[in-house]
């Protein structure tokens, strides 16, 4: 394998690691926001903005 | 958007839109830039570097390296926030400060190595104080990852990963300065050297700022979108706290 070669393959497996990382927090952040509506509807809650940890401290 | 949604719901959701363009803008620069620099930036000369093509990781590493230094920059702040006020945004940037930071200091090394197993012969040198202490930063960010997942989420918890995050920014100045002190294997600085000239071609110059603007727009959209995410995050674990609470009730 050739130097152009070997810099295609890299360049091309650091576009596709930069796509995973970024697909991956998207993604994660619409399981949370599905399962936070889930949990909020059996609730019956609206939204909010919330620590749990600073909130036990209060 | 909904007329009765809260102020707070709504500046949640522009936060989390500007976060997703961020991203998406950011992504589609970076990719941009990387073609360009594989397809039209000019080479070097023969004689100029062992393995000329290899320049052209420069295009991904020093983006990935300032992508870093703001990620740890915004780890010290939120370090800072969550240690002096224990701010709830503090707390947030310092995951996210510490996420980003490990991605993109991985990022960094690696093409790093690239260049060095191409260049120098050696993809690390233990003796070199930049790459070492970029190396320390970035098992820093980590064990701060990983750390933060294996313990439950506390105020002690966080007291001890927020000092982690404060000392360890001291690391920051001192990579930034290693090649100017100690110049060992990593180049000098090619831009910005304070000696009033640069030593880069104008289209390779252009290319450089332009894969950097790409990069730093994706890495604040990495940045919003985490904050978000561990927003939500705090917000389902106290909701199912309620919601476990209320079932052995």
């Amino acid at each position: 394998m050739n130097g152009m070669t070997a810099l295609a393959l890299g360049y091309l497996g650091m576009l596709v690691a930069l796509g995973v990382w970024t697909w991956t927090v998207m993604s994660r952040g619409r399981d949370i926001e599905r399962r936070l509506a889930s949990t909020e509807a059996a609730l019956g809650l609206k939204d909010g903005n919330v620590d749990p940890v600073l909130d036990d401290k209060r | 958007m909904n007329m009765l949604q809260s102020p707070q719901a709504s500046g949640s959701i522009m936060g989390r839109r500007a976060g997703r363009t961020c991203l998406a803008v950011g992504y589609l620069g970076a990719a941009t830039a990387l073609a360009l620099a594989f397809l039209w930036v000019p080479s070097v000369p023969n004689d100029a570097f062992e393995s000329p093509e290899a320049q052209r990781i420069f295009y991904w590493h020093v983006p990935s390296a300032w992508m870093a230094m703001i990620a740890f920059g915004v780890l010290f702040v939120g370090s800072a926030l969550w240690f002096t006020r224990r701010s709830a945004l503090g707390w947030r940037l310092h995951v996210a400060g510490s996420e980003a930071g490990l991605a993109t200091g991985l990022m960094a090394i690696w093409s790093g190595c690239v260049w060095g197993a191409a260049e120098w012969g050696v993809p690390w040198d233990w003796t070199d104080v930049r790459l070492n202490t970029f190396g320390l930063l970035t098992l820093l960010a980590m064990l701060l990852v990983l750390g933060r997942r294996a313990q439950p989420d506390g105020v002690e918890s966080r007291d001890t990963f927020a000092t982690a995050g404060l000392f360890g920014f001291i690391l920051v100045p001192v990579t930034y300065v290693a090649t100017r002190i100690w110049q060992i294997r990593h180049p000098g600085p090619v831009i910005a050297s304070g000696d009033g000239g640069g030593s880069l071609a104008p289209e390779m110059g252009a290319l450089l700022g332009f894969a950097t603007l790409s990069f730093t727009v994706l890495i604040v959209g990495h940045l919003m979108e985490s904050v978000h995410l561990t927003s939500l995050e705090q917000r389902l674990d106290r909701l199912q706290g309620k919601l476990d609470g209320g079932a052995t009730e």
